[in-house]
């Protein structure tokens, strides 16, 4: 007498079932499948490159991170150690011209300030480092199509110096598949660096 | 006193390696305009909480600084 799966509750037969109704057992245990993974979500972040930093490294490149498989992506920088007390940035490809960047900011008081460019190297502000660790959370948007890219990041110079939101633009049609994380100061350690691209 | 020649590493993907002296050129530089901009942040973060200190000093209060 047929059964169920624990989970999905798929029909499966029992060792005393008759085998001339195996093809049959077969048949309903596969419909039963395709009908669950048919309806199931999609994953909507995915997780597409993992980069350990190394020791006492001044920049960090990473390659083959946006393709034409992702519109916008989310890089993240967790662990690890920075020597000095700074900020970390972030280029795209080879562009060291043309970054608009805004970083809107309080000392963790209510006190709001804001740093801007429109003629940048790089983008700042986007993730802190000091020796208690490393943090960066930035969205990346559309940095490998032939539009201008976007990013939005959420901030901490030095980690407990200041915090804020930081905004950027990089107004031209190259279509990137590398950056670069640099700290404004000393050298990382340690840590990793992940990327993720938003299901289009 | 001795100093060091030695340039910092940089990263691509899994490979670290010294930087070139093209590239250890542009990163002092770049090292040096980024603490001159730090400064001037910070500069201006004192400045901006020394005129709040003067205001609350000629009687604002801080929902009335808040406004400005």
């Amino acid at each position: 007498m047929a059964t169920t799966t624990p989970n999905y509750g798929w029909p499966v037969p029992t060792s005393t079932d008759l085998v001339k109704d195996g093809a049959t057992a077969i048949e309903a245990l596969g419909d039963a499948i395709d009908a669950t993974v048919f309806g199931l979500p999609v994953a909507g972040l995915t997780l597409i490159k993992t980069q350990t930093i190394g020791t006492a490294v001044s920049s960090v490149n990473v390659t083959s991170a946006f393709s034409a498989t992702y519109d916008n992506y989310l890089i993240t920088v967790a662990g690890g150690v920075g020597s000095a007390s700074g900020l970390l940035q972030l280029q795209m490809g080879a562009t060291v011209t043309g970054y608009y960047y805004q970083y809107i900011y309080s000392l963790w008081n209510n006190s709001i300030l804001v740093d801007a460019f429109t003629t940048g190297t790089k983008w700042l502000y986007m993730g802190g480092h000091n020796a208690s660790g490393l943090t960066m959370h930035c969205q990346v948007l559309s940095p490998n199509l032939a539009k201008p890219t976007r990013v939005t990041a959420l901030s901490s110079g030095s980690l407990t110096s200041d915090v804020g939101s930081t905004n950027g633009l990089l107004n031209n049609s190259t279509q990137y598949t590398d950056f670069t994380i640099t700290p404004a100061s000393g050298t990382l350690t340690g840590g990793t660096i992940r990327v993720y691209g938003y299901k289009n | 006193m001795a100093t060091t020649t030695a340039k910092p590493n940089i990263q691509i993907d899994d490979l670290v390696r010294p930087m070139t002296t093209e590239e250890h050129t542009a990163y002092k530089a770049e090292q040096t305009a980024m603490a001159a901009r730090q400064a001037e942040a910070e500069a201006k973060a004192a400045e901006r909480e020394s005129a709040l200190a003067k205001l609350a000093a000629l009687g604002l209060t801080e929902q009335e600084i808040a406004a400005l």
